[in-house]
């Protein structure tokens, strides 16, 4: 009983910290920016993003980014200019509303079937109980042990 | 005669030696000739010597910068130290075609001595496939477009010196040689598996034989990445370890793949299942490999490590196929024979865990596979340029990650064939309470992110149970053998390494992803221009231009800014310096790095006066726990080394009929 | 035994990324198209380098203009300045506009260079990279062709050479006289 009580707390509370830290709270200035420019490639480096890298260029990005948010332009917006000026190669990551989203369906698709089959095999078997080993097998198995290592040296 | 001329006949010598004992390996296999089989195993021999002569052939021309080779001079300068002029042997295309080369050559002799020696049909049969591949490596590295060995008509004054990036930090003598290592090493296991294909056995004997290379290879593998992680992190110079760069993603495929084949393993080694996956999962492994060094070396994809746009890359495409459908071939035409002995019993099991984790463990690596071959993908097939990169990955992989995480701390706390609900209550309540102290502690300390929430609780629940199962073998040895507490713990290493090694692994892995978490979550960056004397304040540290001085090396020229930090209970000096090479058009950045168990200081030179040097603007990140990134691909290291280690006794334990066959339930 | 439809599935996926890798062959990873061609020259107004007021790229609506992103840190910037000079004598006074625009450096160097490399057509400072940015420049040398209309009709990354640059001119010349 004791037992059932830690494991509902456990659970209580993990669910409580995560409620705590999911909690809504509305983005600053500089959290936006952040948040818009790991979202862009960096266009002088290899693969980094504009949040990241230490170019000129990228800083000249960032500026642009800040500026655009003091401005109160929407994320998009901002986005929809660098795309407009470098294509959707600017972004690191492909939008899900276009044909190049699929990209983030292989994923989902890949899970999907492999706990597919996974579970196939898995209920496929015959279900073999297993009861703990007796007090008495415990027993003698030890005592098999100390035996043989005894043996041995 | 020359090193040059040298190491160019040593690599034409092993050439015909690997054909012959190609050759040679087939006739023993064939015919089962004793002769023949010593023939193929001088050849491995002698073929080994020979393309180590090689290698140290280059070595010695690189030191003693003889820039009538080519090779010498496009990555050498008479300036280059002596420690970056060696390593030069992996700076660039041919030579690390040539370091390849000589581990395949050294895993070929191997097989030919001491695995012959062990199973002598199975091993002659694979022995065959290593020199096949050592033939076709040895190809590739006597055509012009990959002979390390070209020589020049006229040698000019000077060299080029090595890339800019890659004699910047020593960590590129480690990093490069452990990669490699593990790279090759998986083809042991993968020319035991064909062999085992090739000759219809529908049993376990190539498992068992290359469990110890498996092994070993992964853990090579995987130092290799921490340890190309950490160059990257203190040579590229934005404050980070890990940008899904192809290379990278090249490197942690494979990776992927083999860490599910060490745990699907043991459910085919206890339970005698998974036996046609076990089998695609070492040919993935290795697939892959050759993939990732097509992908680098080919110039199809443009990376930070990418050497240049090469010739080599329809060959390597041609020998990738070529193992693609020998393997897949076989795999499809023996898969009859291999039958499972029994199935899968309950979800709750061991086993059912391993399977479990085996699919998240092949969606992480599908993932990087088509993330980064999507670009190509999007190219060919609509023409539209596109960029995959770290917000994609991290969308997916993390996720993935924290459910791996979850699963390495359930599977090993579960007995085969399945659980019982007592069971279950024994093994997790305690580690239940842990995961909601560690989440709990991760908000109080200001943790705003669900993902790094997630992974502390699910750290300090696979530490409970790493804990949990030492704290019971210690109290079972102290109780059987009357031991002290410190004996029976290193004990318990000594007669069943495998397994506690296994958990000092996922210690490891406990570590890096609270280094990666924390790093990811938590960590503050500033910048701004700073005249000599004003300072910079983040995160309770005060930065302090003390000066911004130029620096002549032979080799390069650098401008260095000296950093005084205090704060937060520590004071440090930190140079980060913009370093220019004759060799390379731009700067490049060198971060003043101040490691420490907590956070790491990390500053970058961003810009300066080039006139006056009387301003500089410096970035400066406070990166929290990125040192236990290290400190974790050492502990998985250490935990791998543990559990390769022979336990002489260990076949006792296993002899128990109990271990073997758990008694039905009446 | 694998099931028929596993089989498949292995073989379709391994043929997949077969072709796949075959065909990045033809692909050259440093080739990126902006986003720019066929679509309005982004506006700019920026300061003269040599101190001399203010350029709107809209005074030259109507006109051919070539936009030369350049910097004297830039190597092929250097190397591609002859074949600029001639083609701008070549034009001298007819409705073709060459401008410099500044990439990435501070403008008493830049202007030095641009007295010392015969750059006679207008150049103008972006310090802060809005220009650069608002047209997709990866990195200097890059050079814009503006149709009449105000359209930005190519691209050329890299050191251009006389012929290409006559050869972009002429053919919006045609375009605007058609």
């Amino acid at each position: 009983m004791k037992t059932r009580i830690v494991i509902a707390a456990a659970f209580l509370a993990l669910a409580a910290a995560l409620v705590l830290a999911a909690r809504p709270h509305e983005p600053t200035a500089d959290e936006r920016v952040d948040r818009i420019t790991a979202e862009l490639r960096c266009p002088v480096c290899q693969g980094l993003s504009v949040k990241d890298s230490p170019s000129e260029t990228a800083r000249q990005m960032r500026d642009l980014v800040a500026e655009r948010v003091r401005e109160g332009k929407s994320d998009a917006e901002i986005e929809a200019e660098f795309r407009a000026a470098y294509g959707d190669w600017v972004l690191l990551s492909p939008p899900i509303a276009s044909w190049s989203g699929l990209v983030w369906l292989a994923p989902l698709a890949a899970i999907a079937a492999g706990l597919l089959l996974a579970t196939a095999r898995v209920r496929g078997g015959a279900p073999i109980n297993v009861a703990e080993p007796s007090a008495a097998q415990v027993a003698a198995l030890r005592e098999r042990v100390a035996r043989e290592e005894a043996a041995e040296g | 005669m020359s090193a040059g001329d040298l190491g160019a006949a040593a690599l034409r010598a092993a050439l015909f030696l690997a054909l012959w004992g190609t050759g040679a390996a087939a006739y023993a296999a064939w015919r089962r000739d004793a002769r023949a089989l010593v023939s193929a195993r001088i050849a491995a021999g002698v073929g080994f010597g020979l393309v180590v002569v090689a290698a140290l052939s280059m070595m010695f021309a690189l030191a003693t910068h003889d820039f009538t080779i080519l090779y010498v001079a496009e990555n050498n300068a008479r300036e280059t130290p002596t420690l970056y002029s060696i390593i030069g042997l992996w700076a660039a295309l041919e030579g690390s075609i040539l370091l390849w080369t000589a581990i395949l050559a050294g895993a070929t002799a191997y097989v030919a001595f001491r695995g012959t020696a062990a199973i002598p049909r199975l091993a002659t049969t694979a022995l065959v496939v290593m020199f096949a591949m050592l033939t076709f490596f040895l190809l590739l590295i006597t055509t012009p477009a990959a002979d390390p060995f070209v020589r020049l008509a006229l040698a000019p004054e000077n060299g080029n010196g090595p890339n800019a990036l890659l004699q910047n930090h020593p960590l590129m003598a480690l990093h490069p040689p452990l990669l490699y290592l593990g790279y090759v090493l998986t083809s042991v296991p993968f020319a035991y598996a064909l062999s085992s294909l090739i000759l219809g056995e529908g049993g376990d004997r190539w498992l068992v034989a290359t469990r110890r290379f498996a092994l070993v290879s992964w853990a090579l593998l995987g130092v290799g990445i921490v340890a190309g992680a950490w160059w990257s992190y203190a040579v590229l110079g934005w404050g980070g370890y890990w940008a899904w760069d192809p290379v990278e993603n090249a490197a942690i495929m494979p990776w992927l793949t083999a860490t599910a084949y060490l745990h699907s393993v043991m459910v085919e080694e206890k339970r005698r299942l998974l036996r046609t996956w076990n089998l695609a999962l070492v040919i993935a492994t290795f697939a892959l490999t050759i993939l990732g060094t097509f992908l680098t070396r080919s110039g199809v994809v443009n990376s930070v490590h990418s050497f240049t746009q090469s010739a080599i890359g329809p060959l390597l495409l041609g020998y990738l196929v070529t193992i693609l459908v020998l393997s897949v071939g076989l795999l499809l035409w023996r898969s009859g024979r291999l039958r499972d002995a029994g199935a899968i019993g309950a979800p709750l099991s061991r086993e059912a865990i391993f399977l479990f984790q085996n699919v998240v463990f092949m969606a992480a690596m599908l993932t990087v596979l088509l993330g980064t071959l999507y670009p190509l993908i999007a190219e060919a097939v609509s023409g539209a340029q596109l960029s995959i990169g770290g917000p994609y990955f991290d969308r997916v992989e993390i996720p993935l990650g924290l459910a791996l995480l979850f699963l390495m701390g359930v599977g090993p706390q579960l007995p085969w064939h399945g659980a019982s609900r007592a069971t279950l209550e024994r093994q997790f309540t305690a580690p239940l309470a842990c995961a909601a102290a560690g989440a709990l502690a991760a908000v109080a300390t200001g943790t705003t992110a669900t993902a790094a929430v997630l992974t502390y609780a699910l750290a300090a629940f696979v530490a409970a149970t790493v804990v949990q199962e030492f704290a019971r073998g210690i109290r079972a040895r102290r109780a059987l053998h009357a031991e002290g507490a410190l004996i029976a713990f290193a004990n318990l290493f000594r007669r069943s390494g495998r397994r506690y090694g296994g958990y000092v692994v996922h210690l490891g892995i406990v570590l890096v992803a609270l280094a990666i978490a924390t790093s990811q979550a938590r960590t503050v960056d500033a910048e701004k221009t700073l005249a000599p004397g004003e300072t910079l304040a983040i995160a309770g540290y005060t930065v302090r231009l003390s000066a911004l001085r130029s620096v002549h090396e032979p080799q390069r020229d650098s401008v260095v800014a000296d950093l005084e930090i205090t704060g937060n209970g520590s004071g440090s000096q930190l140079h980060p310096a913009l370093v220019q090479y004759p060799s390379s058009a731009s700067a490049v950045g060198s971060p003043g790095v101040g490691a420490g168990i907590r956070d790491d200081l990390y500053t970058i030179l961003a810009a300066y006066d080039q006139k006056a040097l009387s301003w500089a603007t410096i970035r400066m990140r406070v990166i929290p726990l990125v040192s236990w990134l290290w400190l974790g691909g050492a502990v998985v290291g250490v935990g791998a080394v543990i559990a390769a280690l022979p336990a002489p006794r260990r076949r006792i334990a296993r002899q128990l009929p109990l271990a073997e066959a758990p008694a039905p339930a009446k | 035994m694998l099931s028929r439809a596993v089989r498949v599935a292995i073989v379709v996926a391994m043929l997949g990324l077969v072709v796949t890798l075959a065909l990045a062959f033809r692909r050259d990873p440093h080739d990126i198209r902006t986003g720019t061609i066929g679509k309005p020259a982004p506006a700019f107004v920026a300061d003269r380098l040599d101190g001399g007021g203010t350029l709107s790229l809209s005074d030259y609506t109507g006109k051919v203009v070539v936009v030369n992103f350049f910097a004297s840190w830039c190597l092929p910037c250097t190397q591609e300045n002859p074949a600029l000079v001639r083609v701008y004598e070549r034009y001298r006074g007819s409705d073709v506009v060459m401008l410099g625009v500044v990439y990435q450096e501070s403008r008493d160097s830049a202007l030095s260079y641009v007295k010392r490399m015969g750059i006679n057509w207008s150049a103008v400072a972006d310090d802060d990279g809005r220009v650069a940015l608002s047209y997709g420049v990866f990195g200097p040398p890059e050079t814009f062709f503006i149709g009449p209309d105000g359209v930005i009709a190519g691209r050329h990354i890299g050191p251009i050479d006389e012929t290409t640059l006559i050869t972009g001119i002429e053919a919006l010349r045609r375009e605007a006289t058609r």
